[in-house]
């Protein structure tokens, strides 16, 4: 084919107008705000909210709901669910203690082994999902019922193992500090500073637009900021906490892989449209595998880091029997976060922000001595809200006709 | 006269006992829009299918270049040369112009960056695309949920030129289209075969579209070729008339 000498017609592309881009790119940006308006509320309600060291109570608190949420991310942008990761993080749990208290095993095989249980479980439910074609929603909930009776069969007569001075408590209690932490902050700062250069000079070198601005120094800038003011503020503590650390670097590692590599883009195809992805010869199958079992290696890494916060695990890991309030504000800290449950649509970070909504409610109202019963409530009313205004972005975004 | 590039000869498809399509022979020439009319159920869908290896035929022949060739799957068609675009576009609606065109044939980085996705490289190539077929007011960067009905389609039919086949065969591409967006498409399928390509569509509008737009019009009634016409000497009444086997009352009439 060779380019013809007529003229094309110069008719510019309709400009996306921010309603779209609302719907996409900057989905997280309404949720966001939410979050800054919570944070301002319960500040002028209690002396105590902003303080570093409540803060500080506030993300540990968050970082095991967060977790699970990132993984389950996976599963919801393909358009299926998983309602057995809590029990996943209960089972992988106990099964790490079981490694380090009962079979010696080291510290760091005993935890990749529970990650490793996590990854099979959410990868043998998908392929059950997928083979036999019964809706995940039914698997998963049995297959969490399953692990709870597994659970208890790996605890001892007790009903608990005990963690602590076994070593595994270190995990969630060490505090990074001093110049560590700004080694950690920067090195973050500078990895996201490089995929941005990456882009934005490859856009260059094909040609097409590129600014450096908001594609560069305006994404960089926010996301330093964000960093260095976490830093700065918890040094006044101990440092950041190992549980931050942690979540911060696999939200960095899951953004990645869903929207940066092609595996990402399967994932929004299949929830979008599952039988044009399979036309256009994706293998559907094995993509929601992975995704199931992303969900089931991060729900265990989750309920690991809980058992080391709490020095223990027991019946009540995992949230107990069905999941309990793990599985739920798990679900409900990616969709309050903007992921949907119908697939293809949210972002990673939805997941980190719902988390932080759903712990700030909980916090925020038990420093104003609210009841448990009212941040259940309140939580609720959250998350329909969220999901309204997230639809009706949708609506205004939607088909131009 | 040009060589055709994709030849059916004597094709023949049975659904336990329904006759699809009996003895159906059709070319297709570079540089030449091919339109296959018929009423419903006379085999058009069917054929399609065969010529793009989602169906395999009981009896007949399929060349290609002149030769004889298997035609087995869907998959080995396309890399032969021969894309189809079916009537409900196979586009996610969630993805942007750009990731729909490569769809399931990303551009990415090597295995160490996770098949980091090269948007840069497949945006470049899908621009020249777009401009070559004169779609350049297709927005790259929404998401074509937000697209209209023509072009969407357009879309679709770019993605399936995006890899420089030879044939492209189109299902019903104005279907569910305005006049106007199926003007576009019109003119987008005139593009192509200017560009040397060997098109078929299928379609239902044969007193705009179909007379507007193709070289040669290929009528199938009950599965049968029922016949074949230069578009130029042609008026829709008369192909209707054949569509419909109302030609043996003209006869009698006359």
């Amino acid at each position: 084919m060779t380019d013809t000498t007529v003229t094309p017609k110069t008719t510019a592309p309709a400009k996306r107008g921010l309603t779209e881009r609302l719907g996409n790119e900057l989905r997280f940006v309404p949720v966001a705000l939410g979050l800054v308006a919570l944070f301002l509320f319960f500040a002028t309600q209690s002396d105590v909210f902003l303080t570093s060291r409540n803060l500080n109570n506030l993300m540990i608190q968050s970082t095991v709901t967060g977790i699970i949420a990132l993984g389950l991310v996976f599963v919801l942008l393909t358009g299926e669910i998983d309602l057995s990761v809590a029990a996943t993080s209960g089972v992988a749990a106990v099964f790490m203690a079981k490694m380090v208290v009962d079979a010696g095993l080291p510290i760091p095989l005993a935890i990749l082994l529970g990650v490793g249980i996590g990854l099979l479980i959410g990868a043998l439910s998908a392929r059950w999902v997928t083979l036999i074609g019964v809706p995940s929603f039914v698997v998963t909930l049995g297959v969490g019922l399953v692990l709870n009776g597994v659970q208890l069969l790996l605890l001892p007569n007790t009903g608990r193992y005990n963690l602590l001075n076994t070593g595994v408590e270190k995990l969630a209690a060490t505090y990074v500090s001093g110049p560590g932490a700004w080694a950690l902050v920067l090195i973050a700062i500078a990895l996201f500073a490089l995929i941005r250069v990456t882009t934005f000079r490859s856009r260059q070198n094909a040609g097409l637009p590129a600014s450096l601005g908001g594609g560069v120094f305006v994404p960089v800038a926010v996301v330093g900021a964000v960093l260095i003011a976490l830093l700065m503020f918890l040094e006044n503590q101990r440092g950041l906490p190992m549980p931050v650390i942690l979540f911060i670097g696999l939200l960095g590692v899951t953004s990645y892989i869903a929207h940066e590599t092609r595996f990402g883009t399967y994932l929004y195809a299949i929830g979008d449209n599952a039988e044009a992805a399979r036309r256009a010869g994706i293998k559907v199958d094995r993509i929601k595998i992975t995704a199931f079992a992303i969900a089931g290696g991060m729900a265990a890494f989750g309920g690991i880091l809980s058992a080391s916060r709490i020095l223990g695990v027991s019946v009540s890991s995992g949230g107990g029997v069905g999941g309990g309030a793990l599985l739920l504000e798990s679900i409900a800290a990616a969709v309050i976060g903007g992921v949907s449950l119908f697939g293809g649509r949210g972002m990673v970070i939805g997941a980190l922000f719902g988390a932080l909504i759903i712990g700030t409610v909980s916090n925020g109202l038990n420093l104003m001595g609210v009841a448990n019963e009212a941040r259940l409530i309140v939580t609720g009313l959250l998350l329909v809200l969220a999901v309204s205004i997230d639809r009706g972005i949708e609506k205004l975004a939607g088909p131009a006709g | 006269m040009t060589e055709p590039i994709l030849r059916l000869r004597g094709i023949t498809k049975h659904f336990g006992g329904v006759k699809a399509l009996t003895d159906v022979s059709l070319d297709l020439e570079p540089g030449k829009v091919v339109a296959l009319v018929g009423d419903n159920g006379a085999g058009k869908s069917t054929l399609v299918k065969v010529m793009a290896g989602a169906h395999r035929p009981d009896s007949g022949e399929y060349l290609f270049e002149g030769r004889k060739v298997e035609a087995a799957t869907p998959a080995s068609v396309a890399d032969m040369g021969v894309q189809t675009v079916y009537q409900d576009l196979a586009l996610c609606n969630n993805l942007d112009a750009v990731q729909n065109l490569f769809l399931g044939r990303e551009l990415t980085g090597p295995w160490w960056t996770g098949f980091r996705v090269t948007r840069a490289s497949a945006e470049r190539r899908a621009k020249d695309v777009l401009r070559r077929m004169r779609l350049d007011s297709i927005s790259l960067s929404r998401n074509v949920g937000a697209m209209s009905g023509g072009q969407r389609q357009n879309i679709a039919i770019a993605r399936s030129i995006l890899w420089e086949p030879k044939v492209v065969l189109l299902d019903e591409p104005t279907a569910a289209l305005s006049h106007s967006a199926a003007e576009q498409v019109g003119n987008l399928v005139r593009e192509l075969a200017s560009h040397g390509l060997a098109v078929l569509v299928i379609s239902h509008d044969i007193h705009h579209f179909v007379l507007d737009n193709t070289d040669r019009i290929e009528v199938l009634r009950l599965g049968r070729n029922a016949g074949s016409f230069n578009s130029k000497d042609v008026t829709g009444e008369q192909v209707v008339n054949v569509m419909v086997g109302g030609d043996e009352s003209v006869n009698m009439a006359g």
